[in-house]
């Protein structure tokens, strides 16, 4: 499924930081499925968006800034040599083995030149394998940041408790806490997975009745039921929020809801 | 290549040797030493590239810096803090607060040198970022009091990926280039993207302070932006 073209003519404004609320959970929505094209088109226009600030016009700061930092470099400097065992030889600039290696590595690439070709696919593999292995890394902390903000709204005795429970279905219930600070976390056991190609979507209904639903992020339950959906930066504050609600959605989310919601809980 | 500059960038450079590839390949070593990531393929991408880029003064500066070493902190402070100190003081418009506030991105590059690597995109671009977000920053706190954002973990900025045609023009060009070509944007689409850019302002507070319809602050926006972007392809 791709719905790429109607966040297209978003990218710049979101690097720019110009987009309002609805309209970048809606893309951060998308980004969150992990949509590699728009995650680079995205980048792309940070890139674009820094070089704007060779349109500030140059000013030279007072010497006494630069006085004061260098100051305090050279003294965090200095604390940092001592902190480390005088014990240790000046290291040499590039140790022997070094050059050893190295002169092995030319004989080698001698030899390896006559297969140049052969050589170039694997770099490419390589790279991919490079690029896999630190996508995986960034992966791993970001969950872990995430867990760690989780249990955080779990145990903040300034989060909301909203209970969400399910429209007809008996049994399956969600439950919400909201955190000024830390945003939403939604969790539920024994909840039924959506149809094929079909996600769990978050929404903010808010007090104003003539104001639309706001798009938030979207998951699915696991394999046991277990459901659990973080949104660091929710849309719209507590205070602007009448309830909360859960709908089924076409993965990749929708801009605004398809289906009536399953799971609705009105935030106090 | 970005992953070759990434090795790089973490090694010792061996003078004289600049541009051979027994370079990178030493620094490789070094990499491989520090990280523990699978070696051999690696190599093979260090021998066969076929245009390593020269490694930039910057990079040589910041792999300095993990050593702690004064004198390159100070040589990117001269390098780069007009650069710097201008945005922010046009950002929040008021001296000390800019000096301030320059002395912070300062400080954290030297104290989290490490945090930055070329994963994270080209240096200047990462540092201005740095800089205005932290003169949004005040500027929201002072103008709204709303100290939300500081309980949050401060996010470094991203920007994995410069496009190809980054390499087309050095720093000094490449400024003069962008000056110009926002300098000859209609107006009102000059206008809003500097409301966006320095004041952080969303489109519906821009299209408020222009009291313009919002579908055309919007398009201000992208076109002028999209028109940068082309002028800075015309380079290539
Ligand atoms: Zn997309």
């Amino acid at each position: 499924m791709n719905n790429c073209d109607q966040f297209r003519e978003l990218l710049e404004a979101y690097a720019l930081g110009a987009l309002d609320p609805e309209e970048r959970a809606a893309l951060e929505a998308h980004l969150a499925t992990g949509c590699h094209d728009c995650a680079r088109s995205v980048e792309e226009a940070r890139w674009l968006v820094c070089q704007l600030a060779y349109t500030a016009p140059e000013a030279t700061p007072s010497d006494m800034l630069k006085g004061r930092l260098m100051q305090t470099v050279r003294a965090e400097a200095q604390s940092h040599a001592e902190a480390k065992p005088q014990a240790l030889p000046a290291k040499r600039y590039v140790p022997v083995w070094m050059w050893g290696l190295a002169a092995a590595m030319i004989v080698f690439m001698i030899v390896v030149t006559r297969n140049v070709r052969h050589l170039q696919d694997e770099t490419r593999e390589a790279e991919h394998l490079n690029a896999e292995l630190m996508e995986g890394n960034h992966k791993l902390e970001k969950e872990l940041a995430e867990t760690k903000r989780e249990a955080m709204i779990m145990m903040d005795p300034k989060s909301v408790k909203i209970m969400m429970p399910a429209n007809g279905k008996q049994g399956a219930q969600l439950e919400a806490k909201w955190n000024a600070q830390l945003g939403v976390l939604v969790m539920g056991d024994k909840i039924p997975m959506p149809a094929p190609h079909h996600v769990l979507q978050l929404w903010l209904i808010p007090k104003d009745p003539k104001a639309k639903p706001m798009p938030s992020m979207m998951t699915w339950p696991d394999a046991d039921g277990k459901f659990i959906l973080l949104v660091s930066n929710p849309p719209d504050s507590m205070g602007n929020t009448k309830a909360l609600a859960i709908t089924e959605e076409p993965e990749g989310g929708s801009p605004g809801p398809t289906t009536t919601p399953i799971y609705v809980g009105g935030v106090s | 290549m970005p992953a070759l500059q990434a090795k790089t960038q973490g090694a010792r450079i061996i003078p004289g040797l600049h541009g051979l590839r027994i370079c990178f390949f030493v620094s490789d070593v070094y990499y491989f030493k520090e990280r523990k990531k699978p070696t051999l393929v690696m190599f093979l991408a260090a021998f066969t590239s076929r245009s390593p880029r020269e490694v930039s003064p910057d990079a040589t500066l910041l792999s300095r810096l993990l050593q702690k070493d004064v004198s390159a902190f100070e040589q990117l402070y001269d390098r780069h803090s007009r650069l710097v100190y201008g945005l922010v003081l046009r950002i929040l418009q008021h001296a000390s607060t800019s000096e301030e506030v320059v002395q912070d991105v300062f400080l954290q590059l030297w104290r989290n040198a490490a945090q930055y690597d070329e994963s994270r995109g080209p240096f200047v671009p990462w540092l201005c970022t740095m800089a205005r977000n932290r003169a949004l920053d005040h500027l929201r706190l002072k103008s709204e009091r709303q100290r939300r954002r500081e309980d949050l973990p401060e996010e470094l900025p991203s920007i994995a990926v410069a496009p190809e045609y980054e390499k087309a023009l050095d720093d000094q060009r490449r400024a003069e280039r962008v000056r110009a070509l926002v300098a000859a944007l209609n107006p009102q689409q000059k206008r809003a993207i500097e409301l966006a850019y320095f004041e952080g302002l969303s489109h519906s507070e821009i299209a408020a302070t222009l009291k313009e319809p919002l579908g055309t602050v919007k398009s201000w926006i992208r076109n002028g932006l999209l028109r940068l972007k082309e002028g800075l392809q015309a380079t290539t």
